[in-house]
């Protein structure tokens, strides 16, 4: 009944026989254009690389950049969620390292994959919960409840493992990142899942509505009986599983105990969704988006690294090329619709 | 809140009496048992921080050398952060320890406070990384950029003084980078039929390391010799070549020798040759330190790369791989700490 309320106040049917109706038409054309950006970028992008960097489309090269689109494409998904209700999460690379020590020393002398993984996506639940609560509870600001939760890992990991996470990532567990249906890793089937059963919720869903709702405005959100809290929580936990699972795949494809892995997840997240028309204010993104923005960023880097450019103009060419993107994207989102 | 304040209000005049007294007591009792101590010599031991497996192992040695020497060893720790660690070094040079054994987080950061120290009669040895003074008592450091040069001459000669160079880097603008940087050019640019192709920088992580390396191999092109900076980029790329199709493995320099990267190479069957940063040469900074103290001149510079049990490392391997310990272990630790005391930071398998 309330959901139902809510959606209806939420969503309404755009009437085109009256003026308010071919507003709300136009606007929402505008949107889709606008959320269609990032791939028509994508798809140029894809265009100059057959022209220009034909070594791009070499099979195995494919291969590693779906690999790639695997991991962060699931932080991203995750982050996206956050990024929707007005928030922001900066705990997600800790979440991914804490996923790998729990892997590292459960298997050190036995196989316990399974209990491993279990944990691990319930420690990811958790600190979300914990973010999350904080963040609706307490009002504490979310770049500073994130950031705090991100030092609690650090630290809880380094008094644990005492800055020697012995160990090792156990050899069942690496298929899922280096094999798969022909060149496409299982990593990627499992990220196109999610990204497809996300676009079906936000799109579809009561609860993709009610998500979008609390990110526009959470006032008006109460007001027909939205509870901010509860989706906000919801939003954040189901960030630190995404990310924990991001945590896991990373852990089969470097197939190390790397102590210093998922740290440049944070900000390449958030990269990457805003790259995909994820608005920081909250309210206004996809996950079609995001997982553009994804390819996009990740694209970018693997072309330059086959350029063999200088890393310094690496860095150059990459900062450019993305300013130019969020650039031109805001300009878009600001003319009017007509 | 207001019960609890009332009370404490309420509490007897008396019982506070007593705690104060106690407080007095106690701060007279530590008083007289540093000064019993005083005779001992004291070595402030201002540490990077227990932020990896080489800052622990660095750690451990030192503490293990002081226990052997007899040398009281006050540890304060810089949390991996320069700006974290320099409060930390005001707080050693205020208790006017006999010695300090800085591991320098901030080259410029820290040049104040250790000429400070200097000044007010406290040695001062550094560990593993340079200020940007010499008014110091000495420098123990290994010399990445000397120590690169021999690693880098052995993989030129293995790719046969030509062919593409799959080449991962460090942190730019970072010291030892910088130096393992300047060795490697200065024998590479001998070679003009050595193509270098920089897949990018690493940042010292083994992931970032794992993805350049990995996208490298996948590009097509045939390399004739990687080279990586750090153990971090090194084991990145032979993690990427274990997982490729592209066999055999082309030879491979440049590492810092841990276990895991000896592993690696020995499983994947690479020839590889590797640099040695070790955090065992904290038990030559206490030495020195311990030796400074008691008046003995030391050098004003020790480079570890030119002690015997610190040099290069070349085939064959199996000679320094330990399998009884986990890939933690740099080289030359296990010669150093008891087996329990590796159990203690996790290094035993």
């Amino acid at each position: 009944m309330r959901d139902g309320a809510g959606s209806a106040s939420l969503a309404p049917v755009a009437d085109e026989r009256t003026p308010r109706g071919r507003l709300a038409t136009l606007a929402a054309d505008h949107r889709a254009r606008l959320y269609a950006l990032p791939m028509v970028l994508a798809a140029l992008a894809a265009v100059l690389l057959a022209i220009f960097e034909s070594d791009f489309y070499r099979t195995a090269n494919l291969h590693v950049v779906m690999q790639q689109i695997s991991v962060l494409g699931l932080v991203t998904l995750g982050q996206l969620l956050v990024l929707l209700v007005g928030g922001i999460d900066l705990s997600v690379g800790a979440v991914m390292n804490a996923s790998l020590i729990i892997i590292a020393l459960f298997n050190r002398h036995t196989d316990h994959l399974a209990v491993s993984l279990v944990l691990s996506l319930a420690l990811g639940a958790a600190v979300g919960l914990v973010n999350g609560l904080l963040v609706s509870w307490r009002d504490v600001p979310p770049f500073a409840a994130t950031l705090g939760m991100l030092a609690c890992i650090q630290g809880a990991i380094l008094v644990y493992t005492k800055g020697v996470p012995a160990g090792e990532i156990p050899s069942s567990l690496r298929p899922v990142a280096l094999s798969g249906i022909g060149i496409v890793p299982w990593s990627l089937v499992i990220c196109a899942a999610v990204a497809a059963v996300l676009t079906f919720v936000l799109r579809r869903g009561t609860f993709g509505r009610k998500i979008y709702a609390v990110g526009r405005s959470p006032e008006v959100a109460r007001r027909v009986a939205i509870s901010t809290t509860n989706v906000r929580v919801a939003a954040y936990v189901m960030c630190g599983v995404f990310a924990a699972i991001a945590g896991i795949i990373l852990s089969a494809y470097v197939g190390y105990v790397d102590p210093e892995i998922g740290g440049n997840y944070n900000l390449e997240s958030i990269a990457a969704a805003v790259l995909g028309g994820v608005a920081f204010t909250g309210g206004e993104g996809s996950a079609a988006g995001a997982m553009t923005g994804v390819l996009f960023l990740l694209v970018l880097l693997n072309v330059v690294t086959l350029s063999s450019l200088n890393p310094f103009t690496q860095l150059i060419v990459q900062g450019a090329v993305m300013l130019v993107a969020v650039s031109v994207f805001q300009f878009l989102k600001k003319q009017p619709a007509n | 809140m207001f019960r609890i304040n009332s009370r404490i209000g309420r509490r007897p005049r008396a019982v506070m009496l007593a705690g104060a007294l106690a407080v007095v007591t106690a701060a007279v009792a530590v008083g007289t048992s540093a000064g019993a101590r005083s005779a001992q010599p004291t070595i402030a031991f201002v540490s990077q921080g227990t932020s990896n497996s080489w800052a622990a192992q660095l750690d451990a040695v030192a503490r293990a050398t002081a226990d052997q020497l007899g040398v009281k060893l006050v540890y304060y720790n810089g949390e991996g952060d320069a700006t974290k660690q320099l409060p930390e070094i005001q707080t050693a040079i205020a208790t006017h320890p006999d010695a300090m054994v800085l591991v320098p987080l901030g080259q410029a950061a820290d040049t104040g406070p250790v000429e400070r120290a200097m000044s007010s009669g406290i040695k001062v040895i550094l560990c593993d990384s340079e200020v940007n003074t010499q008014n110091y008592t000495s420098l123990v450091n290994p010399n990445p950029a000397t120590a690169a040069v021999p690693l880098a001459q052995w993989l030129a000669k293995k790719m046969h003084y030509q062919g593409n160079l799959l080449y991962v880097g460090g942190l730019p603008g970072n010291g030892t980078t910088i130096l393992y940087d300047k060795g490697f050019y200065s024998v590479m640019k001998k070679y003009p039929k050595i193509h270098v192709v920089n897949a990018g920088n690493a940042n010292y992580s083994i992931s970032t390391a794992k993805q350049l390396a990995a996208t490298a191999i996948a590009s097509g092109k045939t390399f004739a010799g990687s080279w990586g900076v750090g153990g971090e980029a090194v084991t990145g790329i032979l993690q990427a070549y274990a997982d490729s199709k592209v066999r055999p493995i082309p030879p491979n320099a440049g590492a810092a020798a841990t276990n895991g990267s000896l592993r690696l190479a020995i499983q994947n069957h690479v020839q590889a040759a590797m640099l040695q940063f070790p955090p065992a040469d904290s038990k030559v900074c206490i030495e020195t330190a311990a030796k400074a103290i008691k008046g003995q001149k030391v050098p004003k510079y020790i480079n570890i790369s030119t002690l015997k049990q610190y040099g290069d490392i070349f085939p064959p391997l199996q000679r320094y791989y330990k399998s009884q310990y986990s890939d933690d272990l740099y080289v030359g630790t296990d010669a150093v700490l008891t087996k329990s005391q590796l159990a203690a930071i996790h290094l035993t398998k």
